[in-house]
Parts: C-alpha cells; sequence; structure tokens
C-alpha cells in the first residue's frame, strides 16, 4: 500500500494510485452484491481489495453526499437494470410471480448466474432450469414450462432468417418420395415440450389483465416460429408433437408418422394432412433431403 | 433527418427484424455507431468475439465512426452492463491509451470515445476528467463524442466548473455531440435521457460548438419517450443554436 511522505493523509493507507485493477474488482463486488450497499461496503470481497482503507480514500465523498450513498447510486441501478432486462425477455413469468417475487427471483438468480457476455441478451440463458431448481417457488412445473417457452420466443425473435420452402419446391416432390423425406426446420423455429397450458397464459397475459394461470397439467407441446419477422406460437397436441419432434430430430416423415400413431391417441391420416398442410403453409421448413439413388447420396430441395 | 447513431450492441446477435430494419436504413441514411461495451477501460483483456462482431456491424451498415464511453463495465469475466468511471491516473491513461490503439487496429477505423456521466469519483485519481480525455484523445489518436449533457450532470455531482471543461476539450477531436435531459434528484444529477435538455446544457452547448463550429448532434430521449414532434423540436433546437452560433462567429 503507498503511503504518503507528507500532508494531511500522512499515516492514512489510501488505495495506491497504480491499483486499476483492486479499484475496479472493489467497486464491482460492492455495486453486485445483493444486499445493501453497507453490506456490499463490508463484504468479504470487497475488504479483499481494499484492506484496512478507509472508504472515503477510495471514494470521495460530495458535497451533498456520503461516499456510501454515492456508491449506493450505481448499487441500486445494478439490480434495476437486472431486472429490467429480465422481465423484457420474461414479461409472463414476471406477471405470474409479480414485481416482488420476480425481483427475489432475479436477486437469486444473478448470483448464480451473472451476466459473463457483452449483450444483456443473455442474461437469461440460464433462468429456466434455474425456476426449475429453486427452492420454495409455488408452481415451480408452471413457471419452469413458461420460462422455457419464453426463452424459445427471445430466440425465435433473433435467430437468423432462412427461407421457407417454397409451394412450388413442394409441389415437385414425387408422392413416392415423401416417405423417404426428411424436413429440416427454419432457423427461427423452436419446439417446446410442455406439461402446462403456459400457452394459453400468454396470451392472457397480453389481454385484460386478468391473467390467472389455468389450473392442471395439459401436455403437449408449442410450435415457436418467426414468419415474416413476427414471432407465432401453434399449440400441438401430444401426438402432432410427437410427430413434429420426431421430424425435426431428423426422422423422415414415414418414420415420424409411425412414431405419432405408436402413441395412445388416435391419429388420424386426416389428422396428419392438417398437420402437415398447417404447418407447410406456415413456413415452418426450409429445406427437404431425400435418401435415395444408392449410398450417401442425398437430393435436396430447398 | 440526417443520419442514424445505432446502438451496437442491439445488432450484434440478431438475424431478425432488427437487422432487417437496420439494413433499410443503412441503404437510405449515413450511420453510425454507438456502443455500451466495449469497457475500453477494464483491466480484463479485450472482448475479441465483441470487437470482430463490431467490426462486421460497422462495415454492413458502412458507419461513418464507432464509438463507445470511457469507462469499463466489468471484471474478472463479468459485465455488470453499467457505465462505470475509471480513476483518473497516469497508469489509467497508459493502460486505456493502449487498449484504444488496439481497437482501432482491429477495427480498422479511429475509435470515439464519450465522456461519461458519473456519481462517484475515486479518491486516486491524480487529474481532473478533462485533461484526462485531452490527454487520452492525443495519446491514442481518437476522436471525442463530447456529451455536453454528461458534464453538467458530472459537474454538478462532483462540483467542477462545467465551462472549464468544455474549454479543455481539444476542439480539432470532437466529431460528435450528444445532448439529453436528465433527472436533478436534489443531492446529485441522474443522466436519465428522459427530459428536454436543461437551459445550462444548452448554453454549455452553445460555448462548445463556438469551440469546434459544425459538428454532429444527437438528441438522446430513450425514457419516457414523448412524441415525435416533441423529440424533433429539440433535435431542431440543437439545429438552431448550433447556427445561431456560427453565424455570429462568422460575422
Amino acid at each position: 500500500m503507498h503511503v504518503p511522505d507528507a500532508g494531511p493523509d500522512r499515516g492514512r493507507e489510501l488505495m495506491p494510485h497504480a491499483a486499476l485493477d483492486r479499484v475496479q474488482r472493489w467497486m464491482q463486488a460492492v455495486i453486485s452484491h445483493p444486499g445493501t450497499v453497507d453490506e456490499g461496503i463490508g463484504s468479504t470481497a470487497a475488504a479483499a481489495e481494499a484492506p484496512g482503507v478507509a472508504l472515503e480514500d477510495i471514494v470521495r465523498p460530495s458535497a451533498r453526499l456520503t461516499t456510501a450513498e454515492r456508491v449506493g447510486i450505481y448499487h441500486g441501478m445494478y439490480m434495476s437494470r437486472m431486472v429490467e432486462a429480465l422481465e423484457s425477455d420474461y414479461p409472463a413469468l414476471q406477471r405470474l410471480l409479480g414485481a416482488h417475487g420476480f425481483a427475489d427471483l432475479v436477486r437469486d438468480y444473478v448470483q448464480a448466474h451473472p451476466s459473463r457476455s457483452y449483450t444483456l441478451n443473455r442474461l437469461g440463458d440460464h433462468l429456466p432450469e434455474f425456476v426449475a431448481a429453486a427452492p420454495g417457488l409455488r408452481r415451480r412445473g408452471f413457471c419452469h414450462d413458461l420460462a422455457r417457452l419464453e426463452q424459445a420466443i427471445s430466440q425465435v425473435f433473433d435467430e437468423e432468417e432462412t427461407p421457407a420452402l417454397t409451394h412450388e419446391a413442394i409441389a415437385a416432390v414425387p408422392a413416392a418420395d415423401w416417405e423417404g423425406a426428411r424436413l429440416h426446420p427454419i432457423a427461427a423455429f423452436r419446439l417446446v415440450c410442455v406439461r402446462y397450458p403456459v400457452s394459453a397464459y400468454i396470451d392472457a397475459t397480453r389481454g385484460d389483465g386478468s391473467a390467472a394461470p389455468q389450473r392442471g397439467r395439459r401436455p403437449g407441446g408449442v410450435a415457436v416460429y418467426r414468419r415474416a419477422y413476427g414471432v407465432y406460437r401453434l399449440d400441438l397436441t401430444p401426438p402432432a408433437h410427437a410427430l413434429m419432434e420426431a421430424l425435426v430430430g431428423g426422422a423422415t416423415i414415414g418414420e415420424a408418422v409411425v412414431l405419432a400413431q405408436a402413441g395412445r391417441a388416435r391419429v388420424l391420416t386426416e389428422d396428419l394432412f392438417l398437420w402437415f398442410r398447417d404447418w407447410m403453409a406456415e413456413g415452418l421448413f426450409c429445406a427437404m433431403t431425400f435418401e435415395g439413388g444408392g449410398p450417401g447420396r442425398t437430393r435436396t430441395f430447398d | 433527418m440526417d443520419w442514424f447513431e445505432v446502438l451496437s450492441e442491439n445488432f450484434l446477435d440478431t438475424g431478425g427484424r432488427p437487422l432487417h430494419v437496420l439494413d433499410q436504413v443503412a441503404e437510405r441514411y449515413p450511420v453510425v455507431l454507438h456502443g455500451v461495451s466495449l469497457s475500453i477501460g477494464s483491466v480484463d483483456p479485450l472482448d475479441r468475439d465483441y470487437l470482430r462482431k463490431l467490426k462486421a456491424l460497422a462495415r454492413r451498415t458502412r458507419a461513418r465512426w464507432v464509438s463507445d464511453h470511457l469507462c469499463w463495465t466489468g471484471v474478472m469475466g463479468r459485465n455488470v452492463h453499467d457505465l462505470l468511471p475509471m480513476p483518473y491516473t497516469e497508469e489509467s491513461l497508459r493502460h486505456t491509451a493502449d487498449r484504444v490503439r488496439q481497437v482501432s487496429e482491429i477495427l480498422e477505423r479511429p475509435l470515439v470515445l464519450e465522456n461519461p456521466s458519473s456519481y462517484v469519483e475515486f479518491a486516486s485519481s491524480t487529474m481532473p476528467e478533462s485533461e484526462f480525455i485531452a490527454r487520452l484523445a492525443r495519446d491514442a489518436d481518437c476522436g471525442l463524442l463530447l456529451d455536453v449533457n454528461n458534464v453538467y450532470v458530472s459537474a454538478f455531482n462532483h462540483g467542477f466548473d462545467a465551462g472549464a471543461y468544455i474549454e479543455a476539450m481539444p476542439a480539432d477531436r470532437v466529431v460528435q455531440y450528444h445532448l439529453a435531459g436528465h433527472t436533478h434528484q436534489g443531492t446529485h444529477i441522474v443522466d436519465t435521457h428522459s427530459d428536454r435538455a436543461a437551459p445550462e446544457v444548452w448554453q454549455l452547448y452553445a460555448r462548445a460548438c463556438r469551440r469546434t463550429g459544425p459538428v454532429s448532434t444527437l438528441y438522446e430521449w430513450d425514457e419516457d419517450i414523448p412524441a415525435f414532434e416533441v423529440m424533433h423540436a429539440e433535435a431542431q433546437k440543437a439545429c438552431t443554436y448550433r447556427t445561431q452560433v456560427l453565424t455570429a462567429a462568422a460575422s
């Protein structure tokens, strides 16, 4: 530590001039502390960077504010910014938990998963798994499904634009080739397996303000996709979800249909026709590949 | 509308609507990139992935310049996403100037740095912010984005003379101005971008314009955003101030 040779500071230990790294670690430890700013100042992490140094010898008080009050401005803004960032990605979860409940969740979350990216868009990457394990969270399963669905919506919003299969490309496929065809989803597509009616809850939160989660499980899937730069959701029944899951997992259409029909629910040929018609119309797929014509040979329509 | 300033981070990781809109804007208007995550003053290594994406975006938009803030945003691999002030020391100056030169080389264009608004001053500082910035601009050969509202905010918060700060800026380095409104909390002022600029800020702007001549000016209003007409009127006010100042100087 640097001790001045003369002057009023003689004998007091200042944070040394050549300690940019320590100043920054100290400041970060204080402002990102989950408790009060005083608790942040007194924390082990902060004290380790400035042992024995008076607070006023790190940050000057102003004419109107003490040092703690000045640092407290940054401390208060830190958590507000974290809450605001996650609210924008998880608005329905925030609505479900309420402002205080959500803020408590965020406070605990950013301790476990502080931002390590240049963008706040990545801050919520681990929130669904954190929610799944969060102790004391009411309706945890519902919250987990809701967080996963909202995460998928954010991801789809930012994905690369890939053109969907055209009607002409689809019409050009010979009937005999369909069974062996593999469909490839557009980049801006996510399939979310859910146990609860969270898609309906999101719709309700965007309504008149009287949203309440529906009780009970309602398993199925939600296809989240982007078309003409708008993000859409398509609720899928369990057999439709099984079919879609098989398709996006790389199964041929023939294999996927067999998998979907192996479930408990009866799948009619008319259902299959309607699903495929809707999915193609919504532009969920960008390419088809066909295995045939000899080992290793693949034809692609896109 | 003469040109657009774009918040870089909003477009680095998206292939969706934001980038689609930006492409259309960049086809029709000059664009400058303004970032908040460069963390030029941090002791952490420069984020090469961020710089690679920033460079690609600058090329894509044919950005006239790339700016960020004289600040740090985190250490030890973490980002607190705030524009945190530096201790103004010789060590900080050498450290920051070295990084500015590295960034300019990576981006293959000069970097422009904005003076921050701040709420704390470090006891270890050995020079005023204005001197630090003037020396940094010279040593690292970078441009300056002079945020006049930030000067006013920090001057109130730290008790320095805002006019002297403006006079200390190297006029030939100033390539852009920011104007904005702030929120007065009594004990301190917060740079909120949520209101009309204060009369004192306009006076500082006029004073700065007299020194620099015509420089591109952007009015920041991104909280409690009013009707377009209100915002446009503030931007027009900047044009009027600048014209009056420059006309008076020429006569």
